[in-house]
């Protein structure tokens, strides 16, 4: 009986042992949970892995295009904000701390790298992948190989050269000592972000679906390349630092960020760049074709004046059939669907966080009849950057910043234009409209651009989906007069320059912010041109222009090689069409043939064609043009006259209320302090303080 | 199994139910030395199990047994005495009191009982007597003071609440810094248990003590043995006591015209208007206008004097040679100290606590070498608060100044105070304490605990001589509810002016609440099962043991458990254990103990983990040569190195796993928006669509937890040095402990991740290390003077700890970090005392918090940068919670009257004070009050005393940032000696109990926190509290009296 009792004992024990032995394991459970495998085994899930790495790219701290309260880089020296308690003087006036200005130091940072190791995650798993297409793998590997590029980017622009982190995404398991990593520099970053792009353009798409208009092409890679091989040519990155940056920008062991040295040969690899975008042949400018008739909102084309090189040919060679000022409006207001727009390489499109193309464009609307926030404008350096309607300067360009270092040949002491345009005088300024009376006759026959771009005291603003029960009226002209609705007021909601802006505005958009703060449901949408091929001309151009040698330089795919060199028909292949299309005469051929008058001429017509499109901010870093341009005092209209003091009006005075300067700290954005005390390796940027 | 052992004992039981023959009948009387009877001396015979008799009122015993066995006689208190029965059939037989020795002292062990002499590793054996006169319901409260190797602390004195306790110290800044408290060898709440239940209590500090419990064992273990009934006569206790319950120090607060004299002077020494006029002031201290200007003394509204608790117990226990049983009841209720308004409802506002203990176990010898052993047990108790709670009413009084609003405006409205402002969203308004106390409904909860315990034990001598098994089973399940009835009467406010008619202008406040109710409940289960087998030989003076031992446990929440897998998954545990011991002529002992444990949290490859531990003893006393001197008892010195572990990593479950998760767009209540076709709406993705074209945005998916795969326990390697010791016939003993921990691996999120690693939430990871060291020890002194007898005791737990490695950020400045200090280190600015005038502020770095005047306190610029800012704030003072618990007194006892006195004692505890009474006027109008200690303290005043030195700054009207933060200006010793316990008991002469057929009879008289000596005036310094915001706690005297028969 003892016997059986300690066998059954010593059995039953062995047996609960046994049967237990996997009592602490409950991973058969989680077998059941989604695991990473069977994300990119499941084609589907594979899919909405990538859509959140593209998130990232649809926050607002990732946008190139917005209105300002996250990213405020849409607002350099060209167009400025009223409202948001003074954020621009904060903002220009270098008034904000190591934390940015809304906190977006910390937040770019952030959500840059949270998007570069989501991608990452993509990249190195959805090879097993097996339902799938190699193609589409290939595709979708290149997508988010142009994520990881795209947010690299823009911490490049922002912050300057910055780690680039493991392919296969940091170890967090690690030590932090382990962990932490100095910045790479400039050139490494480049080099690395050009490979990259290369590589994602191997795979990807030279055209994505129309319901898949917002995923990148192979295009929209080599453009990417191709912008980023120009910022590292530009003399900031390329040699030619300010002094008191380059010694700044260096590692802890004291390498330095910014080359050191000027290497001819980056611009030739950034104009190859271009040229591979253009050998795409793939994109062309948009166009709107010539009307004969029209209407307040539509109006006929306006002519430009004769031009021996454009005037008589068709479009592409000449004008003759296109309407220059509908060509560029249409372009960005929303007329022109994301899917048809030639011109488009890469946009957000409708993923612009909440401070989107059109948030800025209820900010641009007027107050009363606009029913929009009336608060950004214009400066007058902007205003008179457009030409007159044949190419030359406006009378007094550029007069107030005379003499003044930077602007030499940029400027005229000409005496501007003077008087108000009469009812009887219309018919002689089509440009204006049919309601041109009281305009000033500054704002007369200008280039097409500047009726698309600029907001002019007495403009038309079309205002169509207005409703006249709600007493809204359509197609008003809007003064900046003291007194007049839309004038000086003791509230934020005023251009402090007496003009204002148009760009981004449809003739239907009209808001209601007084109901709902960010109304848009009157308003045309809009993608932002985030990469548009009128800047892959301009920025082969530029290239070419600062070459003394020539160059060969294979193709991104290895299939040709180009020559590049300072050839003035290439340059022109990247200048003209964009003066075509805008309807301005060509440049005299010494402009051509002198390096520094096509630069002037070139960074003048950057700054209008690609104005309010995120550029001219990193533009003024790159060329190294900010210390001069930005410390250079707001002017505009006098916005304190009345009507009754028109002319007084009309005289450009300083804008007090818009004070410039520019110090060290303003090359580049600050790193936040938690992540200098969380990386020993990383150093701060020029004139920003370490933490403690 | 449970059915498996079942049939055994019904078989067993039968086969052993037919061992008997040829029987012969003896009778006899069993006496002491003094000749008189002794009742209930359990009679057996050996080796024939299930036979037995029990001694009567006389003394007398029959009994009926088979001839030529031994009759073996036992009573507690009394040595043993076997007699073989031949052929008399009558046996007298003396029993002599047993002399207890220090050397038949018995420890309880994570292996089972051992005598004291044998032990290597550092375990303290608690005196349960000293528990039974602590006054709470909860048996933690009585461990400060009286156990060397713990630090407590009583944080609140609310009915039902419970104190804090560690073993040794914290000694790490992990999830979880609790002992593992182990009853009848399972994880069961201690609180659960009626201290009258309780066998045995020990402390296991050191590794070789705690190795066996391998991953769960790091922050010491504590084994509680429950009672179980022993052979003989029925033995019944019964025990009723009654409590008066005051407050220990309840905070003082001034009159209104005090508060308002000091409100003008706080606006005055500021260059502002002052609030009262002269005339209102006179108004106020005749009480002219008690609408406008009351003086109210809140705590005389709300509290009452005093409380009454009663505490009464019952147990019953017995059996014979084949079963014996224990069982017991207990009735716990504590009364709490408001008011109640009986003409407002009849349901009961007050806090109370009652508490239901049962007990049942029975032990049956199925045969002659198996035991089994069934045990039912549970508890019941029941909560009731005011429906805000109770830390509401504290705060509130705390709040409430006496002249904030009257108790009742003249016309029967019902005052509150007023914020100031109409927004519902930023509620400050405040109810007065008496509406918190009396009108706002009440809070009832209720919670139930059963337990059962299925143990088997199984010698198998037949095997091997010395060879035995034990296996156990529990099952426990819990459940808790609460149900809170929730109302407010209509409030208001009047305007500080009346109208021109001379009437009260009113606001109202609130809107009158009809009662409303919520509810809700939680609950878990737990499973335990364990089997070991044991073996013990002794081969001339070699003696060898060996343990080998399975466990595994788990514990799963049955209700809110949500929707995550996670939450539904057992915590569970599983593991291996051992010990083999060995000694030579008690006098050389060497133990090895390992644990091989796992718990259910960790991934595969981390989950198991070996703890070993080394001890060793040397019995100096056992040497012949020390023997001889005869005064040595014993005199053991031990040594003990080893690792244990620590899995509880809080809340956190499962840390090595991902989760991905598809992102939906969700409404306010987190559920999931759909399409008008039933899918789910993404989030978080990406729209690739134009904006005419009809495509869905994809969501994203992604991790939302990311993996910590490398994540386990935290270890701790643990030395122990210690000496046990018992001199001049154990006249003088005690013990003595050096201990040093090193805990690393300490489980913490990983905050400091740089942002450019990507993740979107933090990895955690075992990064902290901590090293702690200390000294404990207990030392008696027992002397018989006349015929008094007399024992001394203290015991002091001492240790300090020092944080080596802890997840934190880079800074240029070393004292800023945690590193190298101790856990909870307290920190702060270094005052300098008050500004003297202009010049000294002029001449002083700057204060970077706000202006500054004279008066206001001055900083010391630790990094010499020549302003004072957060980069100033250093390490000052001690820890919140001591580093230093004592405990002493004296006990004595004379014919029937005994009486113990015991003090407790903290030391190396500081903390910060802060709040609305103590940051004088900070929050303004309304709110917050003055103490009476303040205000006549030593305070800076303009023009009557401009001490630098001063206690307490220049006053200001609402907030001060300079003054009010935390620096050594407001850090304050927490240390204390206080009267824990005074015990005077008499029990009735034993002849005359008799008489009465009882055994015992004693009527006690306790008393506990009757003094406290402490620097610190403010609150009970024990509470540890910054604010004084809490249920103080209690100062009780209690009578009872307590009967065995």
């Amino acid at each position: 009986m003892k016997k059986i009792l300690t066998i059954l004992t010593v059995a039953s024990t062995i047996l609960i042992v046994g049967g237990c032995k996997k009592y602490l394991d409950s991973d058969y459970l989680f077998d059941e949970r989604l695991t990473t495998e069977e994300v990119f085994t499941n084609t589907d899930y594979a899919n909405r892995w990538l859509a959140k790495a593209y998130s990232f790219l649809g926050s607002n701290y990732m946008q190139d295009v917005s209105s300002k309260k996250s990213v405020p880089f849409n607002f350099a020296d060209d167009m400025y904000y009223g409202d948001e308690s003074d954020g621009y003087k904060r903002w220009k006036n270098g008034q904000y701390t190591e934390n940015g200005l809304n906190g977006e130091s910390k937040e770019i940072w952030n959500t840059a790298y949270k998007g570069i190791r989501q991608a990452s995650i993509f990249i190195n798993n959805i090879d097993i992948n097996k339902t799938l297409s190699v193609k589409e793998i290939a595709d979708m590997k290149g997508q988010a190989r142009f994520l990881r590029a795209y947010f690299y980017w823009v911490l490049l622009r922002t912050y300057g050269p910055i780690p680039i982190v493991p392919d296969e995404g940091i170890d967090y398991t690690k030590e932090y000592d382990e962990i932490a990593q100095p910045r790479n520099t400039y050139e490494e970053c480049a080099t690395y972000l050009s490979n990259e792009l290369v590589e994602a353009a191997k795979g990807l798409s030279t055209q994505q679906g129309i319901q898949q208009l917002a995923r990148p092409t192979r295009g929209a890679a080599l453009a990417l390349r191709a912008r980023i091989l120009l910022y590292a040519a530009s003399p900031l990155a390329n040699g030619k630092a300010p002094a008191e940056v380059a010694a700044a920008m260096v590692t802890k062991d004291g390498k330095p960020l910014l080359s050191p040295t000027y290497e001819e040969s980056r611009w030739a690899r950034a104009a190859a760049a271009a040229k591979d975008v253009m050998d795409l042949g793939q994109y062309r400018l948009y166009v709107a074709y010539k009307k004969t008739t029209g209407d307040a909102a539509y109006p006929a084309t306006v002519t430009p004046p004769f031009d021996s090189n454009f005037s008589n040919s068709a479009w592409p060679s000449g004008w003759s059939d296109i309407d220059p000022f509908e060509s560029y409006r249409a372009l960005f207001n929303g007329t022109v669907p994301a899917y048809q727009n030639p011109e488009l390489i890469f946009t957000h499109g409708q993923n612009q966080g909440g401070e989107g193309i059109n948030v800025l464009v209820l900010h641009q609307l007027p107050r009363l009849e606009g029913k929009g926030y009336n608060s950004h404008g214009m400066t007058q350096k902007q205003v008179d950057a457009y030409s007159m309607n044949d190419g030359s300067d406006i009378p007094g360009m550029n007069s107030m910043y005379a003499g003044r270092q930077g602007y030499e040949n940029r400027y005229n002491t000409l005496p501007r234009a003077t008087g108000f345009v009469k009812q009887e005088e219309l018919s002689k300024y089509p440009e204006l409209g049919p309601l041109g009376v009281g305009v000033n006759k500054q704002y007369v026959r200008r280039e097409p651009r500047f009726y698309a771009s600029v907001s002019y005291n007495g403009s038309t603003w079309n205002l169509l989906n207005a409703e006249s029960v709600r007493d809204e009226k359509s197609n008003v002209q809007i003064f900046y007069y003291r007194g007049d609705p839309n004038g000086y007021k003791n509230t934020s909601y005023w251009p402090r320059t007496g003009v204002g802006i148009k760009k981004y505005i449809h003739p239907d958009d009209i808001s209601n912010v007084a109901v709902t703060a960010y109304d848009q449901s009157r308003m045309k949408p809009k993608v932002d041109p985030a990469i548009r091929y009128a800047e892959v001309l301009l920025m082969y151009a530029e290239a070419l222009n600062e070459l003394n040698g020539s160059y060969t330089i294979p193709s991104w795919d290895g299939t040709k090689t180009h020559n590049i060199s300072r050839d003035i028909s290439e340059m022109k292949r990247g200048i003209q069409p964009i003066r075509i299309r805008a309807g301005v005469a060509d440049y005299a051929s010494d402009v051509y043939s002198d390096q520094n008058k096509f630069r002037i001429k070139l960074k003048r017509e950057r700054q209008v064609e690609l104005f309010a499109e995120g550029q001219r901010y990193f533009d003024l870093r790159r060329w190294t043009d900010a210390q001069s341009e930005e410390s250079a005092p707001v002017y505009g209209y006098n916005a304190y006259a009345t009507k009754a003091q028109a002319d007084l009006f009309h005289t450009v005075v300083e804008t007090p209320s818009l004070p410039s300067i520019f110090t060290l700290k303003m090359w580049f954005w600050p790193i936040h302090f938690d992540e200098l005390k969380r990386n020993k390796y990383l150093t701060q940027n020029p004139g920003w303080t370490n933490p403690e | 199994m449970k059915r498996f052992i079942l049939l055994t004992c019904m078989v067993l039981f039968g086969i052993c139910l037919n061992a008997m023959a040829q029987e012969v009948i003896v009778k006899g009387v069993v006496t002491d030395e003094k000749k008189l009877p002794i009742p209930g001396v359990s009679i057996s015979v050996s080796n024939v199990p299930g036979l037995g008799a029990i001694t009567d009122v006389d003394g007398k015993y029959s009994i009926k047994m088979p001839p030529y066995q031994t009759l073996v006689f036992t009573f507690m208190g009394y040595d043993k005495k076997e007699v073989l029965v031949k052929e008399q059939r009558v046996v007298n037989v003396t029993l002599i009191e047993s002399e207890a020795s220090v050397l038949d002292e018995v420890v309880v062990t994570a292996t089972g009982s051992e005598r004291k002499i044998a032990i290597t590793g550092a375990i303290t054996t608690v005196n349960v007597d000293q528990l039974k006169s602590n006054p709470s319901t909860s048996m933690a409260d009585a461990l400060a003071g009286v156990v060397p190797g713990i630090q407590a602390m009583q944080t609140s004195g609310r009915p039902g609440s419970v104190s804090e306790f560690w073993v040794r110290s914290i000694s790490t800044f992990g999830a979880s810094n609790a002992a593992l408290v182990l009853i009848d060898g399972f994880e069961r709440d201690m609180n659960e248990i009626n201290v009258e239940d309780v066998e045995s209590f020990s402390v296991l500090k050191d590794a070789s003590a705690t190795a066996m419990y391998g991953s769960r064992g790091a922050n010491g273990v504590i084994l509680i043995k429950t009672k179980r009934g022993k052979e003989g006569k029925v033995n019944i206790n019964a025990k009723v006591e009654g409590f008066y319950n005051q407050l220990t120090k309840l905070p003082e607060f001034v009159d209104g015209y005090t508060y308002a004299s000091m409100a003008n002077e706080a606006k005055i020494v500021r260059n502002q208007e002052p609030l009262f006029s002269k005339t209102e002031l006179e108004v106020l201290r005749l009480g002219l206008d008690p609408d406008l200007f009351p003086n109210v003394d809140w705590m005389d509204v709300v509290l009452r004097d005093a409380a009454k608790s009663q505490r009464s117990m019952l147990n019953l226990s017995g059996g014979g040679k084949t079963a014996r049983y224990y069982l017991s009841g207990s009735y716990q209720n504590q009364q709490g100290m408001y008011k109640v308004d009986d003409a407002l409802g009849d349901y009961n506002t007050n806090a109370n606590f009652n508490k239901y203990t049962y007990r049942l176990s029975v032990d049956m010898d199925i045969t002659k070498s198996t035991l089994l052993t069934v045990g039912v047990s549970g508890s019941l108790r029941k909560q009731n608060d005011p429906g805000v709670g109770s830390n509401a009413i504290w705060t509130a009084l705390m709040g409430y100044n006496a002249i904030t609003s009257p108790i009742r405006y003249s016309d029967g409205k019902i005052p509150a105070s007023d914020d100031g402002d109409n927004d519902p969203n930023n509620d400050m308004d405040r109810f007065n304490p008496l509406v918190q106390g009396t009108m706002t409904g009440y809070n009832e909860s209720w919670s139930n605990n059963i337990q059962t315990t299925l143990n088997l034990n199984q010698k198998l001598d037949f095997i091997t001589k010395g060879l035995w098994f034990v296996g156990r089973f529990g099952y426990d399940t819990y459940n808790n509810n609460y149900i809170k009835r929730y109302k407010f009467p209509e409030l208001w406010s009047a305007n500080r002016y009346r109208n021109t008619a001379g009437d009260l202008v009113f606001k109202r406040i609130k809107e009158e609440q009809k009662m409303t109710q919520s509810a809700g409940s939680d609950g878990d289960k737990r499973e335990f099962f364990e089997w070991e087998m044991h073996y013990d030989r002794n081969i001339a003076l070699h003696n060898f043991g060996g343990v080998f031992k399975y466990t595994q446990a788990s514990k799963v929440f049955t209700q809110n458990i949500g929707t995550d897998l996670k939450n539904g998954i057992a915590r569970r545990n599983q593991g291996l254990a051992g010990r083999v011991n060995y000694n030579y002529n008690s006098r050389y002992y060497v133990d090895f103990n390992f644990g091989y444990t796992g718990s259910e949290n960790f991934h595969k490859d981390y989950r198991f983990g070996f703890f070993p531990a080394i001890s060793g003893a040397w019995n100096i006393g056992e040497e012949p040569i020390i023997k001889k001197l005869g005064w040595v008892d014993m005199f053991k010195v031990r040594y003990s190195y080893g690792k244990t572990g620590n899995d509880n990593l809080g809340d956190i479950r499962f840390p090595y796993l991902y989760t991905l998760e598809q992102m939906y767009q969700r409404d306010t209540n987190g559920n999931i928006q759909y399409y008008s076709d039933g899918t789910p709406i993404g989030a978080n993705g990406y729209q690739f669509g134009d904006y005419e074209s009809a495509s869905r945005p994809w969501g994203g998916l992604g991790y939302t937890s990311v993996a910590s795969p490398n994540v386990t326990w935290e270890v701790a390697t643990k030395q122990d040095l210690g000496i046990d010791y018992s001199l001049f016939h154990d006249k003088i003993s005690g013990a003595v402990d050096y201990f040093y921990e090193r805990r690393e691996g300490i489980y913490m999120s990983r905050n400091f991740l740089p942002g450019f690693v990507g993740l979107e939430n933090n990895p955690s990871a075992n990064v902290g290390e901590v090293k702690a060291h200390g000294i404990d020890g207990s030392f008696t002194f027992k002397q018989k003077i006349y015929n008094v007898d007399l024992t001394l005791r203290g015991n002091a737990t001492y240790s300090k700890s020092e944080i080596i490695e802890r997840d934190e950020e880079n800074t240029i400045y070393a004292y800023k970090l945690q590193e190298g200090h101790r856990v909870d280190q307290a920190r702060g600015l270094m005052d300098l005392g008050l500004f003297k005038d202009y010049d000294d502020i002029r001449n002083s770095p700057r204060q970077t918090f706000g202006e500054v005047m004279p008066g206001d306190i001055k900083y010391k610029d630790i990094n010499g940068d020549g302003k004072i800012d957060d980069n100033d704030i250093v390490a000052i003072g001690a820890t919140t919670r001591p580093n230093l618990t004592y405990g002493f007194g004296v006990s004595a006892s004379w014919k029937g009257l005994d009486i113990n006195v015991h003090f407790q004692g903290v030391g190396k505890s500081t903390y910060f004070i802060n709040g609305s009474s103590v940051y004088m006027f900070n929050l303004g109008q309304n709110w917050g009050n003055i103490l009476t200690d303040i205000a006549d303290s030593n305070r800076w005043t303009l023009g009557v005393n401009e001490d630098p030195n001063a206690d307490y700054p220049r006053l200001t009207y609402g907030p001060n940032a300079n003054n009010y933060r935390a620096s050594t200006f407001w850090l304050r010793d927490g240390s204390y000696l206080r009267l824990k316990t005074l015990d005077i008991g008499y029990s009735l002469p034993k002849t005359f109990v008799n008489k009465a057929h009882l055994n015992n009879v004693r009527f006690f008289l306790i008393g506990t926190n009757l003094l406290t000596f402490s620097k610190f005036k403010l609150w009970d310094p024990e509470l540890g509290s910054s604010t004084g915001k809490v249920y103080p706690l209690s100062k009780t005297l209690s009578v009872g009296v307590s009967v065995n028969l």
